[in-house]
């Protein structure tokens, strides 16, 4: 034992020597990275399966804060009627309604607005048995002819003013739909 | 006999490019990632909002008053649905309401189900508290359009007149005609 001790007290003295300790130092060691890697790869996925990179968008509305009456030109105004299966029909002033394809109503909306450079006013009725899917995909319709709209008028030196309406429909118009 | 050799020879990667890489995309992530509102764990319903065009406008995330009409998963039956974003304004909001009085003090209720008569005192209510409080309707595209026109009906009443509705971008290869 004495002498086992006494060889020990002397590697230490050996390797607290100057010598020795600079070559310690010298050597490399290597860090096992694994855990370190397995565990920012495991967060990684979580977070690159969770998180939803598109957050939901707007569309904005504006209606007016009465219920007023305002005359306005008949010629001036395109009716857009919403039925309760989803079929859009549109007329002119006092013209009967005709139906109209979702494609077909983009190019009336930019051919008739710009025909009468902002004083159209397009007024929108939807059924209200309509889903209201539907009601908002012709919104998105007209919202894309509104590009258009201001593009064009641009063009012959106009600013576009929108003039929308969203007007409740009466039980008689959705009546006289349903028979067409 | 010195090719065997080689072949038994170890190799050590260095890994730190790919560590760096990961790490930054660990970041970016951890920094975006959005959690579920407290409302939004409290509902009972997923709402399969409308898709429009994809344009720049989004979501305004301060003091906004959400109003949902959802259809409930369990009973099928559709509802309106009120919360809103900043919580201080939310509990002065129903705290002055009897019906929901020990809400406030209680538990932490963050989304009420009302009615029309009910949605009409707490909009009145959220335009005393903070005028500028924006109003957006989050409705799910398969409820009648009845839904929306008399909530309409309710924010003219109340001359919220300017508000937005919730869509979805929809995706180019999917035109609304």
């Amino acid at each position: 034992m004495g002498v086992a001790d006494f060889s020990g007290e002397a590697k230490r003295e050996r390797r607290g020597s100057t010598r020795r300790r600079k070559k310690m130092r010298r050597l490399r060691y290597r860090l096992d990275m694994t855990p370190l890697v397995d565990i920012a790869f495991l967060l990684l996925t979580f977070f690159m399966l969770t998180t939803t990179l598109i957050t939901p968008q707007v569309m904005e509305m504006t209606i007016p804060p009465e219920r007023t009456q305002v005359e306005v030109r008949q010629s001036d105004l395109l009716t857009l009627q919403i039925r309760s299966d989803g079929k859009v029909f549109y007329n002119l002033g006092t013209d009967a309604p005709q139906p109209i394809t979702l494609k077909d109503l983009e190019s009336l909306a930019v051919r008739e607005n710009v025909r009468l450079k902002n004083r159209l006013i397009t007024v929108l009725k939807a059924s209200p048995n309509v889903a209201y899917g539907t009601v908002i995909t012709v919104l998105d319709v007209l919202n894309r002819a509104e590009v258009q709209i201001a593009e064009q008028l641009a063009r012959e030196g106009l600013r576009r003013e929108r003039r929308f309406a969203i007007a409740p429909m009466t039980p008689e118009e959705e009546q006289a739909l349903a028979q067409l | 006999m010195p090719k065997l050799k080689k072949r038994r020879l170890g190799f050590v990667l260095d890994m730190t490019p790919l560590v760096d890489i990961t790490f930054l995309l660990l970041t970016f992530f951890m920094l975006t990632a959005k959690f579920k509102s407290e409302a939004e764990t409290q509902q009972r319903f997923t709402i399969v909002r409308p898709q429009a065009t994809a344009d720049t406008s989004r979501l305004p995330d301060k003091d906004l008053a959400i109003i949902k009409i959802g259809i409930d998963t369990l009973t099928g039956d559709t509802a309106y649905y009120y919360e809103m974003t900043n919580e201080t304004d939310w509990f002065q909001v129903i705290g002055g309401l009897e019906q929901y009085q020990q809400i406030g003090q209680g538990q932490r209720i963050r989304q009420i189900r009302a009615g029309l008569q009910e949605l009409d005192e707490l909009i009145r209510r959220t335009r005393i508290v903070r005028p500028t409080t924006r109003f957006a309707i989050d409705a799910d595209r398969r409820v009648r359009y009845k839904w929306v026109e008399e909530l309409m009906e309710v924010l003219r009443q109340n001359r919220a007149t300017v508000f937005n509705f919730v869509t979805d971008r929809r995706p180019p290869e999917n035109p609304p005609m």
